[in-house]
C-alpha cells in the first residue's frame, strides 16, 4: 500500500475566533501507533475532532487512504474507515452495553454477532455487563465500552482522546493494554493524551503539540526528555 | 359498577392519550424540541380518519394504516418545514415555529371543515359486550387493544432492532450517534414521522367517542405535557404511566364535578409541579460550558 | 405615525376606522408583548390571558355596575399585574419552554373560568351593553375620536416602552435574555429583571383589552381564546422582535391583512401561521430588522470618558476561602481547596485538565452552590449567596469562552457591567469608556461585538470586568488562543488591574504566561490542593510534574 493512511496538510480548526490548531501537517502510516502529545489547550482533542469533521475547518485538507474527506459529515468519514473514542467516554448512557456496541456496527445480524463476540473477548469485564444500562458502569468500564464501540465499527483508523483521564492509575493500564494490543493487530492507532508515560509506553510515535502546532515528531524512543517538559510546563 | 365501569373508560381513554405522550416524547427526545404541534396533530389525524371514511366505507380499523402513513408524510413536512432549518437557532426558535405549525393545522381544519364536532366511524362497531355484569363498548375495548400494540410496537422497534437503536443514539447524544456512523439527520426524519403517526393514531381513536373538533389541540398538548412532567421528562415508559393517570383523573373528577372543574384542576395541578421544583424537572439548570 | 394620521383624517370611512382602532389595541397589546418577550426573552402564552382579564375587568364593571371608563381602567391594569405578580415569581425560574407551557395553562385556566361562571361573566355568551369610554363628561363616540382615544394610548404606551427599552432597564432586560450566567455575575438581580417586564407586559395588555371592550362595546370569552395570543404572538415577530416600532408596523399591518384581501377573511390566522413560520425561517429579525439592513441608522456619537470614583483598596488579605468542597453526582470534583488572596496580587491556579480549577471559580463566583467551606471576602461572609450578590460586594470573573451579546457594540457590551450602579445609560457608557481606555481598547467602542477576533474578545471582556472595580477578578483561561505577542500584552494589563489594587488569580495552562506573572501559585490535581508557593518552585516540584506528565515520566 503506497501513501499515508491519513494525510493532514495546512489544518487550521477552531471555535469562535480562537485557532486551536493551527496550519498543522502530519501524516500517519498505516499500521502505526502514534502518541499526540502536549498540555491542555495544546489543541490535541480539537484536532481529533476536525479530523472525524465534529468542528468545522478554517483551511486544510484531509486525506484518508488517498481519498479526500475535507467536508465530508462524520457519519461518512466513519463509514470510510475512522474510529472514534471521545474525551470523557460519552457511552449512550440509557442503553444497554450490548446495544452501545451493536449501534456501531454497519453490518447485517450475523457479522454483528461474530464482532461482538471479538469485543467480549478483548474485554471480558464487558461480557458480564453486557445487559446492564451504560451509565451503571465504572469509568474504567465505560472507557472499555467507548473504546469497544469504535472498533465494532471495523476502523482502519482509531482516534483516542484522553483514553486515561479520570480513571485510576490500575485502569489505566488496563486501557492502554487493550490500546497496545488494537496496535499488534493492525489497526492504526492515534492517541491523544496528556498523561505522557502511558501513551509512550503504547506507541512507537510521539507527536507532541503546543499551542495548535507540532514542536516535535518522531519515534518514541529517540524522544529528548526536556522536549516533553517544555511542551508541557514551558521555559 | 360505576366505578368500574368509570375505570374502563378511564383506561381507554389514557390508551388513546398515552399515544399522544409517547409521539410527544420521541419527538423530544430525538430532537430536545417540544413540539408544540402535537395536539393538533392529533386533531389532524382524527379529521382525517373523518374525511377518509366516506372514501373508505370499511369499519375504521382499515383506515388506521392510511392515517399512519399519510401522517408519518405529514411529519417529515413539518420537520423539513419547522425543525431542521432552525437547528442552529436557539430553542424558542423551533417552538414558535411549532405553534406556527400548530396556527395553520388549527385554522386549516375550521376552514375545511367547520368548527362543529365530528365523529369518526367506531374501530369495528358501534355496539357493546357484556362482560361479567359491565356493559363495555366495544370501541373502547378497540381503543386499549389498538394503542397496546402500537405501544409494544414502539418499544419493539426500539429495543430490537438497528433502526431503534439508532434512534436512541440519536435522542441520547446526537453528535456521539454520529461519531458511530449514525445518519443522525436521517434518524431525526425518522422520529418526527413517527412521533407525527402516533399522534393520528391517536386522533383517529379519540374522535368516535370523543368528537373532533378544529380547536381540541389545545387541551392536548397541555395534557401531552403534564403526562411527560409526571412521568418523568423524556422517560417513554412514564409518558405512557403518566398518561394513563390523567385520563383517569379527568374520568374520575369529570363524573363527580364537571368536566371543566376536572380540566382546570388538572392545569393547577401542572403548575403546582413546576412550581415545587421551579428549577425545572431535569435537575440542575443548563449549564454553559464556563 | 404621520401617514396613519393622514390616512385617518382624509380617507378612512367609518368601517375602516373601526379597523384602524382594532389595530390599535393590538397595536398596545403587542407592545407589550415586547416587553417580556423581545427584551425579556421570555415567551409569555399567558399575555392573551391578561388581555382577556382587563377585557373583563372593564366589561364586569362597566355592563354590571356601571362604573365608569375612569374608574375601569384603572382595575383593567390593577387585575391582570396582580395575577403576573403572584404567578410571575414561580414561574419565571424555569426554563423558556416549561415557562411558556406553563403561562398557556394559566391561559387555560383563566378561560375555563370565564366560560364556566355564568354569574360574573355571562358564560359563554358574555356580556352585552358595556358603555364607551366617557372621558371627563364627553362621551367619546365611535370613529374618529374613538380611534384617537386608542392611538393616543399606543402613542404613550409606546412612547413609554421605547424609553424603556432604551435606557438602564431595558438594557439590562436584553442582557438577561442573552446570557443569564454572565448577567448574575455583573450584578443584575436576574429574577427581578424578568418579574419586573412579566408585570408590565401585563398592564399593558390589560389597557389593550379594556380599550378593545370599549370599542365592541361588550365582552366575550372571545378575548380569553387563543387567536388573541396569536395575533400578537405573530405582530410582534414579524414586526420585529423587541421594537416598539415593530409592534405598531406589525399591528397594522396584520390587522389590516384580512381587509385587504377579503377572500382570506376566514382563513386570515392560516396566513398569520404561515406568516410566523416564514419570518422565524427566513427573517428572524422581522420587517424592522429588515429596514435596519436596507437603511442602516447612523452610529451614535461616543461619550466623553469618565473615570468613576476611585474606590479605596486597603492593603493585605482580600479573599478567603476555606476548606472548599463539591460533589458532582459522587465525584470530588473539589476537595478542600484553601486560599488566600492579597491586593494587588496575582495568584495563579494550575492542574491538568479535570483538576476542578473552573469549578472552583464557579464556587466562589456563586455559579455553583458548595458542598463545603466558607468564602469571605473583606471579611463579609459570602458563602451560598447569589451570584449577583457576590458580584454587587465586588467579585468580578471571566468566563473560558468569550460571551458578548451578538447585537451589540464593544461599548454596549461593557456598560452592561455598570448598569447595576450607575444613573443613566449614558454614564454607565463613559465608565465603560475609561474600562476601554485602561486596555488600549477605546478605538474599539464602536465596533459590533460579533466582528471581533478572539483576543479582542477577550480584551473586551477583560474591560467589562474591569469596569465594576472589583476588590477581587477571577480569570478562566484569558490567554487561551493568543499569539504570544498577545500574551505579553494581556500580561500588562494583568499587571496594571493588579497595580490598581485588585486581587487577581488565573486560571491558566500556559505556564510561560503565568509563572512569570503570577506572585503565587496553586496547582490542583483530582480536586486537591498539590502544590501551594512560589512560582519558581512549580516546575520541579516532583508531584506537579507527576501530575501533567503522568506517572514514570522521564
Amino acid at each position: 500500500m503506497s501513501g499515508p493512511l491519513l494525510r493532514i496538510e495546512g489544518l487550521a480548526a477552531g471555535y469562535g475566533g480562537a485557532m486551536a490548531v493551527d496550519r498543522l501537517t502530519l501524516s500517519v502510516a498505516a499500521g502505526e501507533a502514534v502518541a499526540l502529545l502536549g498540555a491542555n489547550g495544546a489543541g490535541k482533542s480539537t484536532l481529533l475532532k476536525a479530523v472525524l469533521g465534529l468542528i468545522p475547518v478554517r483551511y486544510g485538507r484531509l486525506w484518508l487512504d488517498g481519498e479526500e474527506i475535507t467536508g465530508l459529515a462524520p457519519e461518512r468519514r466513519v463509514r470510510r474507515g475512522l474510529g472514534y473514542v471521545p474525551e470523557g467516554r460519552r457511552v449512550f448512557p440509557g442503553m444497554s452495553v450490548r446495544d452501545n456496541l451493536e449501534v456501531a456496527s454497519p453490518l447485517g445480524r450475523v457479522d454483528r454477532a461474530c464482532d461482538l463476540e471479538r469485543i467480549f473477548a478483548l474485554f471480558p469485564a464487558l461480557a458480564d455487563k453486557a445487559a446492564e444500562r451504560a451509565w451503571r458502569l465504572s469509568g474504567g468500564q465505560q472507557q472499555m465500552l467507548a473504546v469497544g464501540r469504535a472498533l465494532m465499527g471495523r476502523p482502519r483508523l482509531l482516534l483516542l482522546d484522553e483514553p486515561s483521564l479520570g480513571l485510576s492509575p490500575k485502569l489505566a493500564g488496563e486501557v492502554f493494554a487493550a490500546v497496545r494490543a488494537i496496535a499488534a493487530e493492525g489497526t492504526t492507532v492515534l492517541v491523544a493524551e496528556q498523561s505522557a508515560a502511558r501513551a509512550l509506553a503504547a506507541t512507537g510515535r510521539a507527536v507532541l503539540m503546543r499551542l495548535g502546532t507540532i514542536v516535535h515528531d518522531g519515534p518514541v524512543d529517540a524522544l529528548p526528555e526536556h522536549a516533553l517538559r517544555e511542551a508541557f510546563l514551558g521555559g | 359498577m360505576i366505578t368500574l365501569q368509570l375505570l374502563v373508560n378511564g383506561i381507554a381513554l389514557g390508551a388513546a392519550y398515552a399515544l399522544v405522550a409517547l409521539g410527544f416524547v420521541l419527538v423530544l427526545n430525538a430532537t430536545s424540541a417540544v413540539n408544540f404541534a402535537q395536539g393538533d396533530l392529533v386533531m389532524a389525524g382524527g379529521l382525517l380518519a373523518v374525511a377518509l371514511a366516506p372514501v373508505i366505507p370499511l369499519p375504521g380499523i382499515a383506515l388506521l394504516p392510511v392515517v399512519l402513513v399519510l401522517m408519518a408524510a405529514l411529519g417529515l413536512v413539518l420537520a423539513l418545514a419547522a425543525y431542521l432549518p432552525l437547528r442552529g437557532r436557539p430553542p424558542v426558535s423551533v417552538f414558535i415555529s411549532t405553534i406556527a405549525v400548530g396556527i395553520i393545522l388549527q385554522n386549516g381544519a375550521s376552514v375545511l371543515f367547520g368548527p362543529e364536532p365530528r365523529a369518526a366511524p367506531p374501530l369495528l362497531s358501534g355496539g357493546t359486550i357484556q362482560l361479567g355484569g359491565l356493559v363495555v363498548a366495544e370501541q373502547s375495548l378497540a381503543i386499549v387493544v389498538v394503542a397496546a400494540l402500537l405501544i409494544a410496537g414502539q418499544q419493539w422497534l426500539f429495543g430490537r432492532t438497528q433502526l431503534g437503536r439508532r434512534l436512541r443514539a440519536t435522542a441520547q447524544d446526537p453528535e456521539m450517534a454520529r461519531a458511530c456512523g449514525v445518519p443522525v439527520t436521517a434518524m431525526i426524519l425518522v422520529t418526527f414521522a413517527l412521533g407525527t403517526a402516533y399522534a393520528g393514531a391517536a386522533g383517529l381513536l379519540l374522535a368516535n367517542r370523543y368528537f373532533v373538533t378544529p380547536t381540541a389541540g389545545g387541551d392536548l398538548i397541555l395534557k401531552a405535557y403534564i403526562a411527560v412532567t409526571i412521568g418523568g421528562w423524556g422517560s417513554v415508559p412514564g409518558a405512557v404511566v403518566g398518561a394513563l393517570l390523567i385520563a383517569l383523573f379527568e374520568v374520575g373528577v369529570s363524573s363527580v364535578l364537571s368536566y371543566p372543574v376536572a380540566l382546570g384542576l388538572l392545569y393547577a395541578t401542572l403548575l403546582a409541579i413546576l412550581v415545587a421544583r421551579p428549577q425545572g424537572l431535569f435537575g440542575e439548570a443548563a449549564r454553559r460550558r464556563a | 405615525m404621520g401617514a396613519l394620521l393622514a390616512y385617518a383624517l382624509l380617507y378612512a370611512s367609518p368601517y375602516g376606522l373601526r379597523v384602524l382602532t382594532v389595530a390599535g389595541v393590538y397595536a398596545l397589546a403587542a407592545i407589550g408583548f415586547q416587553i417580556v418577550f423581545g427584551l425579556g426573552g421570555a415567551l409569555s402564552l399567558a399575555h392573551g390571558a391578561f388581555f382577556g382579564l382587563g377585557a373583563y375587568a372593564t366589561g364586569i364593571l362597566g355592563s354590571q355596575w356601571g362604573w365608569s371608563f375612569v374608574a375601569t381602567f384603572p382595575v383593567s391594569l390593577l387585575v391582570p399585574l396582580l395575577l403576573a405578580l403572584v404567578v410571575g415569581l414561580p414561574v419565571l425560574r424555569l426554563e423558556s419552554h416549561y415557562f411558556a407551557l406553563a403561562t398557556l395553562g394559566i391561559a387555560q385556566v383563566v378561560l375555563l373560568l370565564a366560560v364556566n361562571s355564568p354569574g360574573l361573566t355571562g358564560g359563554a355568551n358574555g356580556l352585552p351593553g358595556v358603555p364607551g369610554i366617557v372621558l371627563f363628561g364627553w362621551a367619546v363616540p365611535r370613529g374618529l375620536p374613538l380611534a384617537s382615544v386608542v392611538w393616543a394610548f399606543v402613542a404613550l404606551g409606546g412612547a413609554l416602552a421605547w424609553r424603556l427599552a432604551s435606557g438602564r432597564w431595558g438594557r439590562a432586560l436584553t442582557l438577561v435574555r442573552d446570557d443569564p450566567l454572565a448577567a448574575g455575575t455583573l450584578g443584575l438581580d436576574v429574577g427581578g429583571l424578568r418579574l419586573a417586564a412579566f408585570a408590565l407586559s401585563a398592564v399593558y395588555a390589560g389597557a389593550a383589552g379594556a380599550l378593545a371592550v370599549h370599542t365592541q362595546r361588550v365582552v366575550s370569552p372571545e378575548v380569553l381564546e387563543f387567536p388573541v395570543m396569536v395575533s400578537v404572538l405573530t405582530i410582534a415577530v414579524v414586526g420585529g422582535r423587541g421594537r416598539v416600532a415593530g409592534a405598531i408596523l406589525g399591528a397594522v399591518l396584520l390587522i389590516h391583512l384580512p381587509e385587504w384581501f377579503r377572500f382570506l377573511e376566514r382563513s386570515y390566522l392560516i396566513v398569520y401561521g404561515a406568516a410566523l413560520l416564514v419570518t422565524m425561517v427566513l427573517m428572524p429579525h422581522g420587517l424592522t430588522g429588515l429596514l435596519d439592513r436596507l437603511f442602516p441608522q447612523r452610529p451614535r456619537p461616543l461619550p466623553r470618558v469618565a473615570a468613576p470614583s476611585v474606590v479605596a483598596r486597603p492593603s493585605g488579605p482580600v479573599l478567603r476561602v476555606e476548606g472548599l468542597g463539591k460533589a458532582f453526582g459522587g465525584v470530588r470534583a473539589v476537595d478542600g481547596v484553601s486560599l488566600t488572596l492579597e491586593a494587588g496580587s496575582i495568584t495563579g491556579l494550575i492542574g491538568p485538565n479535570g483538576s476542578g480549577k473552573t469549578t472552583v471559580i464557579n464556587l466562589i463566583s456563586g455559579l455553583e452552590r458548595l458542598d463545603q467551606g466558607r468564602i469571605l471576602l473583606s471579611g463579609r461572609n459570602l458563602t451560598g449567596q447569589r451570584p449577583d450578590r457576590i458580584a454587587r460586594a465586588g467579585v468580578a470573573r471571566t468566563f473560558q469562552a468569550v460571551s458578548l451579546p451578538e447585537g451589540a457594540t464593544v461599548l454596549e457590551a461593557v456598560a452592561t457591567a455598570r448598569l447595576e450602579r450607575d444613573r443613566t445609560v449614558a454614564e454607565a457608557e463613559a465608565h465603560a469608556l475609561w474600562a476601554l481606555e485602561c486596555l488600549g481598547a477605546a478605538d474599539l467602542a464602536a465596533r459590533p461585538c460579533a466582528d471581533l477576533p478572539a483576543a479582542l474578545r477577550r480584551r473586551v471582556e477583560l474591560a467589562r470586568a474591569l469596569a465594576r472595580q472589583p476588590a477581587v477578578l477571577l480569570l478562566d483561561e484569558p490567554a487561551a488562543g493568543l499569539t504570544d505577542a498577545e500574551k505579553a500584552d494581556l500580561a500588562g494589563h494583568l499587571r496594571a488591574i493588579a497595580a490598581l489594587g485588585t486581587a487577581l488569580l488565573v486560571v491558566e495552562h500556559d505556564m510561560g504566561f503565568l509563572l512569570p506573572l503570577a506572585g503565587h501559585v496553586l496547582c490542583l490535581d483530582q480536586g486537591r490542593t498539590l502544590y501551594d508557593g512560589p512560582p519558581d518552585g512549580v516546575r520541579n516540584d516532583p508531584a506537579v510534574v507527576a501530575a501533567y506528565l503522568g506517572e514514570g515520566a522521564p
